[in-house]
């Protein structure tokens, strides 16, 4: 089964074009990684999948269901951890993940224990009473992972998720990430460290001015020497 | 409609609004004590509406009523502009919440932060006076319905601001107007002939009127007519607001 399925998909802002007739396929349980420089339109994509945003023109499918028509369905399968920090800054993590378990239907009882589970997972459980705006950088993007994973979503869409994060914690989010695909979890990544996607993603889309310019497997990262030589020469960047 | 879910909207706005106690419950029972103390006791031991009941009596209905309006309309307009302007709403956006959830989750916080401070200025206005309550049905049924109205009000403001500015506008230039000409602080019959017609086709007299009946059983109007009123405009307003949040306007760039 096809964790994602986008056919003929199309999105503008008024005359902009952002995403134009794209079609991409991830396979349930793949790491795939979504690259492009900014504008290209990853973000657009992420947005109509999850609901943050509405479109006209071709479909999308989790899990085989219509994100538009089956809309309860589909956002129930997404864990989503977007590029921007959008947590209530007043509230702490422990607040906003319960908030957050209840919106998917969760029953108290398992909003805490997931809570807890998910404290530890990330390291967080010092910082759990803390408000949102109290965190460092690096913790506020654990918290807004842990909030994607509250209702142990069938599909995680990682929107830069280690932006601004010191190496140390990136290596150990890296793990973590592991860990989930491991499990069975079906990653869908942008990143703009290509090291980061050469490292975790089986397979890559590289999008370029709102088109898919090419998809690669993992053997096909380095044809030209390293995934970010191969990028720069697809996007026409290269030195 | 799934009761989990629902519950943890409304507990996210009650706990928005206990968190500021400032702001959203002790400013409105301080302005409603001034109003009691200054216009009831103090102006209003010099006036003598009618021979059966002090000026006082007559007011608070008014005032509760201004009260329960801004209280409404101010919760669900900040907290959903809020939201979309921090993207907060992307949390409630990307979940299985169904429209109905969410509209009347931000709608069950904002009757309960009315309720509140109608109960406070209720309970403060017992140190001045009997406040009486003629007819207890009525009284909730007056007070629930109208912020039901404003908090869908309050949401139709929270979709269209684009900036802080935008909220305070319909407030300013609206509302607070026809309260204060709707009968707060006096009868209409005490205006010129012409301007009593006008007055009646104000909505908030009609909102006033009502709750002044349920607590001292005076009546300028038809009941009838205002529970028909308030409960059209209600269903009204949520088929809009429904529609709105359906299409993703303002909210789904």
């Amino acid at each position: 089964m096809n964790a994602l399925e986008i056919k003929n998909f199309s999105k503008s802002y008024n005359e902009s074009i952002a995403v134009n007739h794209i079609n991409l396929t991830v396979p349930k349980g793949e790491f795939f990684g979504l690259l492009g420089h900014n504008g290209a339109g990853k973000t657009t994509t992420i947005h109509c999948i999850t609901g943050i945003s509405t479109f006209t023109e071709g479909s999308i499918h989790v899990m085989g269901k219509d994100v538009q028509k089956d809309y309860q369905e589909t956002r129930a399968l997404i864990g989503l951890s977007p590029q921007e920090f959008n947590a209530d800054i007043f509230a702490s993590i422990e607040v906003t993940m319960d908030f957050v378990g209840g919106y998917f239907g969760m029953k108290k009882k398992d909003r805490t224990k997931r809570i807890q589970e998910l404290l530890e997972m990330m390291d967080l459980t010092d910082h759990c009473k803390k408000p949102f705006q109290a965190l460092s950088g690096g913790l506020k993007r654990r918290a807004i992972l842990a909030r994607a994973l509250m209702h142990d979503p069938e599909v995680l869409i990682l929107d830069e998720p280690t932006a601004g994060i010191d190496v140390e914690q990136r290596r150990a989010l890296w793990k973590e990430l592991q860990n989930l695909h491991k499990a069975g979890k079906t990653i869908i990544l942008t990143s703009h460290y290509l090291e980061e996607v050469e490292h975790l993603c089986s397979r890559v889309a590289i999008m370029h001015n709102g088109s898919v310019l090419k998809e690669l497997e993992k053997k096909d990262f380095k044809q030209n020497g390293s995934l970010e030589e191969t990028y720069l020469t697809l996007t026409g960047s290269a030195l | 409609m799934n009761l989990v879910r629902l519950g943890a909207v409304v507990k996210r706005e009650t706990q928005r609004f206990l968190r500021i106690p400032i702001q959203t419950l002790i400013a409105p029972w301080i302005s409603a004590t001034l109003y009691i103390l200054v216009f009831g006791l103090i102006i209003g031991s010099h006036i003598q509406l009618f021979e059966e009941m002090s000026y006082i009596d007559f007011v608070l209905p008014g005032i509760l009523m201004m009260n329960v309006v801004l209280s409404a309309l101010g919760q669900s307009s900040t907290s959903l502009f809020f939201q979309r302007w921090t993207r907060v709403i992307h949390e409630t956006l990307t979940s299985p919440l169904s429209y109905v959830e969410m509209i009347t989750g931000y709608v069950i916080g904002a009757v309960a932060r009315s309720v509140i401070v109608a109960t406070g200025i209720y309970v403060i206005a017992l140190f001045f006076t009997g406040a009486n309550l003629s007819h207890v049905g009525w009284f909730f049924f007056y007070a629930v319905m109208t912020a039901i109205i404003f908090s869908l009000v309050g949401l139709l403001v929270g979709l269209w601001a684009e900036k802080m500015e935008h909220l305070s506008i319909l407030q300013t230039f609206v509302i607070t107007p026809l309260l204060y000409v709707g009968g707060v602080f006096n009868s209409i019959s005490m205006l010129p002939e012409k301007l009593q017609m006008i007055a009646r086709f104000n909505p908030f007299f009609y909102l006033v009127d009502g709750l002044r009946y349920s607590m001292i059983g005076f009546t300028e109007s038809n009941i009838m007519g205002g529970v028909i009123g308030l409960s059209a405009g209600a269903f009204l307003l949520f088929w809009i607001v429904l529609t709105l949040f359906k299409r993703g306007w303002k909210l789904r760039v």
